[in-house]
């Protein structure tokens, strides 16, 4: 357990640098990675063959894009509110970056090891709600408003079903800190959450139902709180343009953007921990573990993941509003929260 | 090292407050608050106090001021209204005077009585573990009755916010 | 409350299934052809018989009228014609018709044209139509305008030589008639005196 910069380089301010900018470096090519497939898995799906001309079979096509947004001019429009609608792309961005804070790459590599890990997840995604709204404002443009309006209420609403999935783990885990909740994942791969955790003998087979059904919640909860189909309302095309940010061009777009791609890994991250081990192999303690290894098994996982939501993505249309409300406030909510009972009795009887 | 960064968040707190006190845009009052409200989160990290701050970002940025903005925004008109400034009158300004000189001495008064800032500790030792174990044994012993009126008051004020917002079509 | 419990599965067993198809389709064998490798559509005749592309005039056709001039929502078409004389022999149009119009010039520009069609539903000859070419281009818009008629420069300047001097014989050929003809009226009425 630690961090293995502070090992190289000792407790520094060097290391805190090279600390905070490890998850930047990573950011950047797992956004074109990501972007990539949602173009190439996007075109499959519906039988084509997605970009083909930029390098071999279009695999530089994310990074033609982003030079694309880059160059592009940066327009604010004149009744736009100036210092808010060049301060909100960052602030959202922000939010994203923040919860990289604690996500654990490895064994020995987490850029934070507080006790509070979840705990500050579930507070850094407000970051977004604020500059979301603060976007949507200042572009003086109905639609942005309309969509900033759209984002804040899906957020704030499932980010309670999430918040009680977070909260029976923290229960059975009996901790909020990422590293301590995967440490008790490893093992043998029945040791993960998502089979009932590593505890409570023959009597936790009866409680799996219900740990599948907090990830199914999980997953779902976490579409709508990254705006990912089928919860994207608020960038609805065919009704609001392009939601709270259809006034942004160019860099500030391509903030958006960012943002957007790293919740996607961030939410995949966090399902990753919380059920599927984190960076523990599947194979138990003795194969393919360790430090290096583990790398490869978080972001492995947690790509898994991010291509679930691309595979939702291209098969389901939009919700309607009042639909995902349904589904938040009458469907995910109650469902986790009799989870959360029966795996806090699970808990107790332990 | 530290204490530079208090300073810096210090001084980021005093300002985005001033802006939130002296702007006339009062949309821009909102989102400075976004600041203030991160600046002390930060002093509570700087104190050890890491479950304080991160509840400080969820309660205050995550709950309280999205309720704000929204307020402000959803409100008809206000987002444009200029708030006044200038000269309101003499007998409004003479009650204010005094009401703000009252405040100032009462604060000066208590701040030099406080004991911590009489016989500040010379050498405090901040916990090096999280004080979330602590903080929970305390909320579950010592004061779970304020505790458990706090839920009930908050479920209360859900019920009502829900009776509320119900349409009435009787 | 069963009803609730229902609608949840149903709902998570479609998503499933939804799942399932766009999974199939992933590894299915993709429908795109890569357009200029591989796709000739005149060769391949793999345009409809009924798809609208670029036009063509046969002028052999064309009897001038200039009906699809006329008719051209965005006046793309420019057609100039001259009178035939009756020194250029009896002519016909391609269809057996008699020619009594040169065409000298019968443009279409095509940065304008929107494959509309109505050009061709005026053409009483069928000498305009569509063809299956759809992609040509040029590095500058005058490159986009095609003109049908092959004459040369001397042969138009000819034909409208040719008119001209038919028009002067012709007035003086009409200027004759009617002095024979005033000359007729005159001897007649003096006959009638
Ligand atoms: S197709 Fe339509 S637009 Fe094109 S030349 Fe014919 S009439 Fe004009
Ligand atoms: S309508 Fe036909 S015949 Fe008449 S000018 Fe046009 S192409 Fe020639």
């Amino acid at each position: 357990m630690g961090n293995f910069v502070f090992d190289l380089i000792g407790k520094n301010i060097v290391a805190a640098l090279v600390i905070c900018i490890i998850p930047l470096v990573f950011i950047l090519p797992y956004a074109l990675i990501a972007i990539l497939g949602e173009l190439k898995i996007g075109a499959w799906m519906q039988d084509r063959v997605g970009p083909m001309r930029t390098g071999w079979k279009g695999v530089l096509q994310p990074v033609a894009e982003v030079v694309k947004l880059l160059q592009k001019e940066d327009i604010t429009p004149t009744i736009a509110n100036k210092p808010l609608f060049n301060l909100a792309p960052f602030i959202v961005f922000i939010g994203a970056f923040a919860a990289f804070a604690v996500l654990p790459f490895s064994e020995k590599f987490i850029p934070s090891g507080i006790n509070l890990g979840l705990f500050f997840v579930f507070a850094v995604g407000s970051f977004a709600v604020i500059g979301i709204v603060m976007g949507g404002w200042a572009s003086n443009n109905k639609y942005s408003l309309l969509g900033a309006m759209r984002s804040v209420a899906q957020i704030i609403s499932y980010e309670l079903p999430a918040g009680m999935v977070f909260l029976s783990i923290a229960t059975i885990a009996g901790t909020l800190d990422m590293q301590t909740i995967i440490l008790n994942q490893s093992g043998p791969i029945w040791n993960w959450y998502i089979f009932g955790g590593p505890q409570g003998g023959a009597i936790k087979f009866l409680f799996i139902p219900f740990f599948v059904i907090l990830f199914i919640v999980y997953l779902i909860s976490s579409l709508a709180e990254t705006n990912r189909t089928p919860f994207d309302i608020p960038e609805g095309e065919s009704e609001i343009v392009a939601g709270y940010h259809t006034e942004y061009s160019g860099m500030k777009f391509a903030m958006f953007f960012m943002a957007e791609y790293a919740n996607m890994y961030v939410v995949s991250a966090i399902i990753v921990i919380l059920f599927l081990g984190g960076w523990s192999s599947p194979f138990g303690t003795s194969f393919m573990d360790g430090p290096i290894w583990g790398i490869f098994w978080m972001v492995g996982k947690a790509f898994f993941f991010v291509f679930v939501q691309i595979w939702l993505r291209w098969t389901l249309p939009r919700l309607r509003v009042d639909q995902l409300m349904y589904l938040g406030w009458k469907v995910l909510l109650p469902l986790s929260i009799a989870c959360f009972m029966a795996i806090a009795f699970l808990a107790m009887i332990n | 090292m530290l204490e530079a960064l208090f300073y810096i968040f210090a001084a980021m707190i005093i300002g985005s407050a001033a802006v939130t006190a002296f702007t006339k845009n009062i949309l821009y009052a909102a989102f400075a608050l976004l600041f203030t409200f991160f600046g002390v989160a930060a002093i509570y990290v700087l104190l050890s106090a890491d479950f304080l701050a991160i509840s400080q970002i969820m309660i205050y940025i995550g709950g309280i001021l999205v309720l704000i903005i929204f307020g402000v925004m959803l409100t008809t008109n206000v987002s444009i209204v200029d708030i006044k400034e200038g000269f309101t009158g003499k007998t409004s300004f003479i009650i204010a005077g005094i009401f703000s000189a009252i405040t100032c001495i009462f604060f000066i008064y208590l701040a030099f009585k406080m004991p911590f800032i009489n016989h500040a500790p010379k050498d405090v030792k901040l916990p090096n573990d999280s004080t979330i174990k602590p903080l929970g044994k305390l909320l579950m012993t010592n004061y779970l009755l304020a505790f458990e009126v706090a839920s009930v008051v908050l479920l209360i004020a859900i019920i009502g916010a829900a009776m509320i917002a119900r349409r009435h079509d009787d | 409350m069963v009803k609730y419990f229902k609608d949840i599965l149903l709902g998570f067993w479609t998503i499933m299934v939804g799942m399932k198809i766009t999974m199939d389709h992933l590894f299915q064998k993709k429908v795109t052809m890569q357009y200029p490798e591989r796709f000739d559509p005149i060769d391949t005749g793999f345009m409809p018989d009924n798809s609208r592309n670029k036009l063509f005039v046969d002028i052999d056709d064309c009897n001038g009228c200039g009906g699809c001039e006329r008719d051209c929502p965005v006046n793309c078409i420019t057609v100039e014609t001259v009178k035939t004389v009756p020194s250029d022999g009896p002519i016909t149009i391609k269809s057996g018709a008699k020619r009594t119009l040169w065409v000298l010039k019968h443009e279409i520009d095509y940065s304008k044209c929107c494959f509309c069609s109505l050009c061709v539903e005026s053409c009483a000859t069928s000498a305009i139509f569509h063809t299956k070419e759809f992609d040509y281009s040029g590095y500058d818009r005058n490159e986009l305008k095609h003109d049908f008629v092959s004459y040369s420069d001397e042969e138009k300047q000819k034909k409208l030589d040719n008119f001209v001097a038919y028009q002067i014989v012709k007035k003086q050929e009409d200027a004759a008639k009617k002095a024979a003809d005033e000359a007729a009226k005159a001897a007649a009425a003096q006959i009638t005196k």
